[in-house]
């Protein structure tokens, strides 16, 4: 009877290593939240083209995906929404150099509620709460802060205690969305997708870096075939189109 | 060796206040709940255990996201205090509002043991004798509840300093406003380059949480004696 037992424990612990095995023909891609829908989509025709493909997304702010690929986490592919990310990488050994190609572009804008009076970054201060994403990780908000010292309100909003720090800028996006926020930096592609939000103003360009998208391919990905044809899709005609319609700038 | 940055002040700062804050308000309700629980005889009462019982139960994110629901904007709380200028969500309010309600089923247990092992003899001695339901509550329950209610406290208090899930829904991540211990950890850990910053704060953590159970068992014996 408890021979029975061992044994079918020792079956069900066996198959629990069947996952693993498995693993072999999956993508681990870890992208910036921003290109969430954009990448569905394009995942989605790159399955159509490569049938049987697997390809497993990690989205969320560029910075903590960055400290996790460097802590260990398995990322075949990296797409970040800042290049000092991307730099990062390569500081810490973790990419191959000659993968660093730019996927698209970007704008900063702030979104809120309808009816606001706000129409320029002057008009800040006078706003009660503002999200942005945490300049430390998230490039949307590193991008806000570039702006917003620009512009010479910086100091005084974040003496006033009127920034909410948000994970990603999705997470500020959802806060400008729900109302709960006057308004948030969020990139141009992302105010497209908000329900109640909408832009108030553009950020002017000369305020901040440009927004860019580099990918990097790790080496354990680059070994792979099935990666190498992911990122040669991904600088495709068809990935380009993808991304047009969703607002970026593709960098063919 | 050890560098705290100003936001950390910060962040400590805002935890002792919203865990002192969570627990000197949750504690009034607190014990009036585990009175009906250990005393009453109410037909719900079994509704009532569990209701209090939820925040236990549920993932601290759930119940965050269900307060935001009832304080949000569009929520049925939410509107009814904007009508007197009061906002909960993003404020210091909405994190001692998240503490004070994860924390509650502890403090409700603990209060309830204490208040179930008095003997009922005393209580009713003190009916015969012509004391008012007031009167036996401060010179009887309160006093042979004493230690479970600090025990209930101490619990509430340790609990708030690591709240996190509802917190961070309702009160959101604000450096200076409710940008408590847990909530900077978190941000360390999500920017390259601050793990010692990140352990720096972890260290503080463990220092306070250790502070209060001491100064807990040192006010438990002293209650003891008495």
């Amino acid at each position: 009877m408890k021979c029975r037992g061992v044994i079918l424990f020792i079956l069900l612990a066996a198959a629990q290593l069947v996952p693993m095995v498995a693993d072999a023909g999956e993508i681990h891609l870890s992208a910036a939240a921003s290109l969430k829908n954009a990448l569905g989509d394009i995942i989605a025709g790159f399955a159509k083209t490569q049938p049987g493909s697997v390809v497993l997304t990690n989205f969320g702010a560029s910075g903590a995906l960055a400290k996790q690929v460097v802590q260990g986490a398995p990322a075949d592919l990296f797409i970040s929404a800042d290049a000092k990310w991307v730099d990062f990488l390569l500081q810490e050994g973790k990419g191959l150099a000659q993968s660093n190609r730019i996927l698209a572009y970007n704008k900063l804008v702030f979104a809120g509620k309808q009816g606001s009076t706000v129409t320029s970054l002057a008009d800040l201060p006078g706003l009660q709460r503002i999200a942005i994403g945490t300049p430390a990780s998230v490039p949307a908000g590193k991008y806000a802060e570039q702006a917003m010292q620009a512009a010479g309100v910086y100091q005084e909003l974040a003496k006033a205690k009127k920034l909410v720090m948000a994970q990603d800028v999705r997470q500020a996006l959802l806060y400008a969305d729900r109302g709960e926020v006057d308004g948030a930096f969020v990139y141009a592609t992302d105010a497209l997708l908000a329900e109640q939000a909408k832009i108030l103003f553009v950020v002017p360009d000369t305020l901040y870096d440009r927004v860019t998208y580099p990918m990097l391919m790790t080496e354990s990905g680059a070994a792979r075939q099935e990666v190498q044809q992911f990122f040669r899709y991904l600088g495709g005609t068809e990935a380009a189109a993808i991304l047009q319609k969703y607002g970026f700038e593709p960098a063919r | 060796m050890f560098d705290l940055s100003p936001q950390d002040m910060q962040a400590i700062w805002l935890s002792i206040k919203v865990a002192c804050g969570a627990t000197l308000i949750a504690t009034p309700f607190g014990f009036a709940v585990a009175y009906v629980l250990a005393f009453s005889r109410l037909p719900g009462k079994a509704l009532l255990e569990g209701l209090v019982n939820l925040p236990l139960v549920l993932p601290p994110v759930v119940v965050g996201y269900l307060l935001l629901l009832l304080f949000g904007r569009a929520g049925f709380l939410g509107r009814m205090l904007a009508f007197v200028d009061i906002r909960i969500v993003f404020t210091l309010a909405g994190a001692v509002v998240a503490s004070a309600v994860v924390g509650f089923p502890l403090l409700v247990r603990a209060i309830r043991i204490g208040l179930e092992g008095i003997d009922t003899h005393s209580l009713q001695a003190a009916r015969t004798l012509g004391a008012g339901w007031w009167d036996t509550l401060l010179s009887i329950t309160l006093p042979l509840s004493g230690r479970a209610v600090l025990a209930g406290m101490t619990m509430m208090f340790a609990r708030s300093l690591g709240e996190f899930g509802a917190t961070i829904i309702l009160a959101g991540n604000i450096p200076g406003v409710t940008q408590t211990i847990p909530l900077a950890i978190y941000e360390y850990t999500n920017t390259p380059g601050s793990d010692t910053m990140a352990m720096n704060l972890c260290l503080v953590s463990i220092v306070l949480s250790f502070g209060v159970l001491l100064l807990s068992e040192a006010a438990t014996r002293t209650l003891r004696r008495n």
